[in-house]
């Protein structure tokens, strides 16, 4: 058995790592950066986050590298199922927006 | 390949595969490809909460004035700590402690629970000011005067839902963390053995991602 064995100080760190994210993205808010880019900080800060989880609790950073790609994968399909919906829903005319 | 006989066989070997390594990784693989789909999954919730943003972003910031940051907050940190006490049980089981498992899948589910009654109490919270979602949307009071927006209920309807599947999501994980906390009062997981934390422990890790990104979506828009 080779499976990677976090100590215990590192998932602490991983952890407190988390907060001090959680902690920045919530001041960040409270500073009210011009729209877009509030929400691209905020994204990025929860990208970061999401990042961090998936490497390091997750442990894709030592897991097969099969499974990492199938997370990859999926992401990649979510930005294809956005994108291409909003090609729609971006382009048409304000007549169009359906009443609900 | 080992040709390993039936009486040398550990008991949590599955006869269909050759040793624990390969039953371990295949069961791994198996979780990735349904928390793909669980990606996906919600996905669909993150698309509509996309394109109703685009269409009408002055409700989404008058709407979000409704929930309350430093809830949203607090259970951001219940989750993450969660996170970090499953990634605890995970460990103990590798270092052949199970009692360090149940102890850490303990304060998981303590947490878990933490994180559903400040979830209660934020929509219990809602309902009474008469946000509903959909069509039973009636804001009555001060929200009725801020919730002017003809669309407000659009914004509650996404919220109920996004937040809704991931309490649902919450709830079936504490149900896992105590199926998983009987085994490891049981003695069941060794380092050779620890399987169903490891599973357990990808699905939790994905519910938090979840609220990584719920959170500064719904509560943070200032």
């Amino acid at each position: 058995m080779s499976h990677h064995v976090h100590s215990a100080v590192d998932l602490w760190k991983i952890g407190a790592s988390l907060l001090v994210l959680t902690i920045v993205t919530v001041a960040v808010a409270f500073v009210h950066i011009p729209f877009p880019y509030n929400i691209v900080v905020a994204l990025a800060i929860a990208c970061v986050k999401a990042y961090i989880v998936a490497t390091y609790f997750m442990n894709l950073k030592w897991d097969e590298k099969f499974n990492a790609l199938l997370l990859i994968a999926g992401i990649l399909f979510v930005i294809i199922f956005f994108g291409i919906t909003m090609l729609d829903t971006l382009t048409r005319g304000p007549e169009i927006i359906p009443s609900f | 390949m080992a040709n390993i006989s039936s009486t040398t066989r550990p008991a949590h070997l599955q006869h269909h595969f050759v040793d624990s390594d390969q039953q371990f990784d295949s069961a791994k693989l198996g979780m990735w490809v349904f928390l793909v789909t669980e990606i996906l999954f919600f996905g669909g919730l993150f698309a509509a909460y996309v394109i109703y943003r685009s269409w009408y972003p002055e409700l989404f910031l008058q709407a979000s004035t409704q929930l309350n940051t430093l809830w949203g907050a607090i259970n951001t940190a219940v989750l993450i700590g969660s996170s970090l006490t499953v990634a605890m049980a995970i460990r103990s089981a590798q270092t052949n402690n199970n009692r360090g498992v149940y102890l850490n899948l303990l304060i998981t589910l303590s947490l878990a629970l933490v994180f559903m009654v400040i979830k209660y109490f934020e929509y219990t919270h809602k309902f009474h000011l008469g946000i509903f979602p959909g069509g039973n949307f009636a804001p009555v009071g001060e929200a009725a005067e801020i919730l002017t927006h003809p669309k407000a209920n659009i914004f509650f309807s996404i919220y109920y839902m996004m937040t809704g599947l991931h309490g649902l999501h919450v709830i079936i994980g504490i149900g896992l963390m105590i199926w998983l906390a009987i085994k490891a009062k049981n003695n069941a997981f060794s380092a050779e053995y620890y399987t169903p934390v490891e599973i357990v422990g990808l699905y939790w890790h994905l519910v938090d991602i979840i609220w990584i990104f719920l959170f500064p979506l719904l509560y943070l828009i200032d």
